[in-house]
């Protein structure tokens, strides 16, 4: 009896682990390993190349989506880490969690709801989708994960600190600057890098905000993928796929990944 | 109360206005569109004059018709993918949290956390690529003599549950592993010396300490599958028809905005039901519980008295 669970424990959980990995892994490595495939025919592999990634960047289309979601990605991000400091710095003294929680439904709504309330405001007050309401709509989902991030690193930090260098002088605006920010640094890189992602990968938001001029690298992925499979779509995906790794990568450096685990 | 918060607020922090602009974000980009979203659903112009007046004309509709039917339908595939993603994670995740040093935990980790903030339609087309009329599975399953031909193994529910659950179940592991690798280990021990074989130990101390990040897991995975369109939409083929699919056919196709806002109303109101009617049956069955267990605990000091008695 003991001897048939240790067995369990041994090797069928290992293997059931294994057997997940695969599950996440496969579909992923056999895109990536046939986006650098010679030949037009998805499924047969005639040889290395590089000619998908060559095409790539002879798209003027793709080219121009991928401008796109960097732009919205970068100012969202620095929007929403600078409105979320600001809320963090400003609220130093508050007691009441209500202004905190009022953040965490920018996780719990459902993305497609958010999507489509801004699209109807967005008409609703004649402004015209674009740009505008990416970089808005992005920015308060990336407020989601970065008020509560950034508000548990500020709470484990001393108080006293604070109180020390504003008894010994200095304003509130030095007690940040040399203080504070330092202190608060990891979790805003973090929370920095986890809205640019967030940010380039959205997809419901993208299509119904973006409207008929531009386009993000997502919902141009999207309508390609509905009209079936190409090789240029596994080298996009690819690139997308090494942006997240290289990002993870920077988190794993700095140290700061239980955090964002403990927050997701 | 009111004067008290006035005076925190404006008094005492000299940089409050520092959190206008957030909250202010927060309001009118948030709450403000799912307000109107449901003014939308409630307020129409009566035909022939521009005077506004509420109905429910576009809720009965929808309780009336087979989009009802189609909600359901949402709730159950969210559900089942939800249901998948603990089964598979919580092994996963305990795996993770117990039987592996830290090392290569940090690595599986990150292996985990890859592929969960790829974007989405990116992890779609992978199963799409795998999956579709001759990718690599049904080669497989052909040249091992299941299928006669190469089949299309997309446009079924199989394929949507495949895609729902590989897509969603990193967000199931991370909160029960974050609980189960800051339980206190000693706690293990403690049981084991108390004599409790391991799997009473895993039912009465592992398992119920890490209930809250089941509860934020399933959370984390139900609300996004609920209003999940891609996945469906091009793993599962046109035929199959979800609450997210409704949804954008009524504001980008037939621009049926006020139904189509009615629809996101009860997609936001009926898993909150759900959540609060479990909510309230566990807080009952906990009253009960509690008189049960003082009962149960009264007979069992008994019993032990009754023992140690007859040993002496």
């Amino acid at each position: 009896m003991v001897e048939s669970r240790s067995i369990i424990a041994k090797i069928l959980q290992p293997l059931f682990v294994c057997f997940t990995y695969l599950f996440l892994y496969l579909p992923i490595i056999t895109m990536v390993l046939f986006s650098f495939n010679n030949s037009s025919v998805s499924m047969k592999w005639e040889g290395f190349s590089l000619r998908w990634y060559r095409q790539l960047f002879k798209t003027p289309e793709i080219i121009n989506a991928l401008q796109t979601s960097l732009i919205v990605a970068f100012c969202a991000t620095i929007l929403s880490v600078l409105l979320g400091l600001w809320l963090i710095l400003g609220s130093r003294t508050w007691k009441s969690y209500f202004p905190f929680n009022l953040f965490y439904t920018n996780i719990i709504l459902p993305e497609i709801v958010l999507a489509i309330g801004l699209l109807s405001i967005f008409t609703f007050f004649r402004i015209s989708l674009g740009y505008i309401s990416l970089i808005t709509g992005h920015t308060i989902i990336g407020l989601g994960y970065v008020v509560p991030i950034l508000r548990a690193r500020f709470t484990e930090l001393d108080p006293v600190l604070t109180e020390a260098s504003l008894d010994l002088g200095a304003s509130y605006f030095q007690t940040v600057r040399k203080i504070l920010l330092p202190l608060l640094m990891p979790s805003l890189v973090a929370s920095a890098l986890l809205v640019f992602t967030l940010s380039l990968d959205d997809f419901l938001i993208a299509f119904f905000c973006v409207g008929p001029k531009v386009q993000t690298l997502s919902v141009y992925v999207y309508s390609m993928v509905r009209t079936g499979v190409d090789p240029t779509i596994n080298a996009i995906s690819a690139i997308f796929l090494s942006l997240s790794s290289l990002v993870m990568l920077i988190l794993c450096f700095l140290n700061v990944l239980d955090q964002v685990i403990s927050h997701e | 109360m009111i004067k008290k918060l006035f005076k925190n607020i404006f008094l005492q922090e000299a940089y409050f206005w520092l959190t206008c602009p957030a909250l202010l974000w927060e309001i009118c980009f948030l709450y403000l569109p799912v307000l109107v979203l449901a003014l939308y659903s409630i307020l129409d112009y009566s035909s022939g004059s521009t005077a506004i007046h509420l109905t429910f004309e576009h809720y009965q509709k929808i309780f009336n018709s087979l989009y009802f039917k189609i909600i359901l339908n949402s709730c159950v595939l969210a559900i089942v993918t939800a249901t998948i993603c603990l089964f598979i994670a919580y092994p996963v995740a305990y795996f993770l949290a117990f039987k592996v040093n830290k090392r290569f935990r940090i690595f599986l980790l990150f292996l985990i956390i890859i592929p969960s903030w790829t974007s989405l339609i990116v992890q779609i087309y992978a199963w799409f690529f795998l999956l579709e009329k001759n990718g690599l599975v049904s080669q497989l399953l052909s040249t091992l003599g299941l299928f006669s031909d190469s089949h299309h193994l997309l446009n079924n529910y199989f394929s949507i549950i495949v895609g729902m659950v590989s897509c969603f179940l990193p967000f199931m592991i991370f909160p029960i592993y974050a609980i189960l690798e800051r339980m206190d280990k000693q706690l293990l021990e403690v049981s084991a010396d108390l004599g409790a074989s391991r799997y009473e130990t895993f039912k009465r101390v592992v398992f119920p300490l890490s209930l809250p990040g089941v509860y934020a897991g399933v959370l984390l995975v139900f609300i996004p599958a609920l209003g999940e369109f891609a996945i469906p939409t091009l793993l599962g083929g046109s035929k199959r028809v979800f609450w997210g699919s409704i949804i954008v056919d009524k504001f980008l196709r037939s621009r049926d905005w006020r139904s189509g806002a009615a629809l996101a109303i009860i997609g936001i109101l009926f898993p909150a039901l759900i959540g609060l009617l479990i909510y309230l049956f566990n807080k009952s069955i906990n009253y009960f519980k509690r008189d049960k267990i003082k009962i149960d605990k009264t007979k069992k000091a008994k019993d032990n008295w009754d023992f140690t008695e007859s040993n002496i």
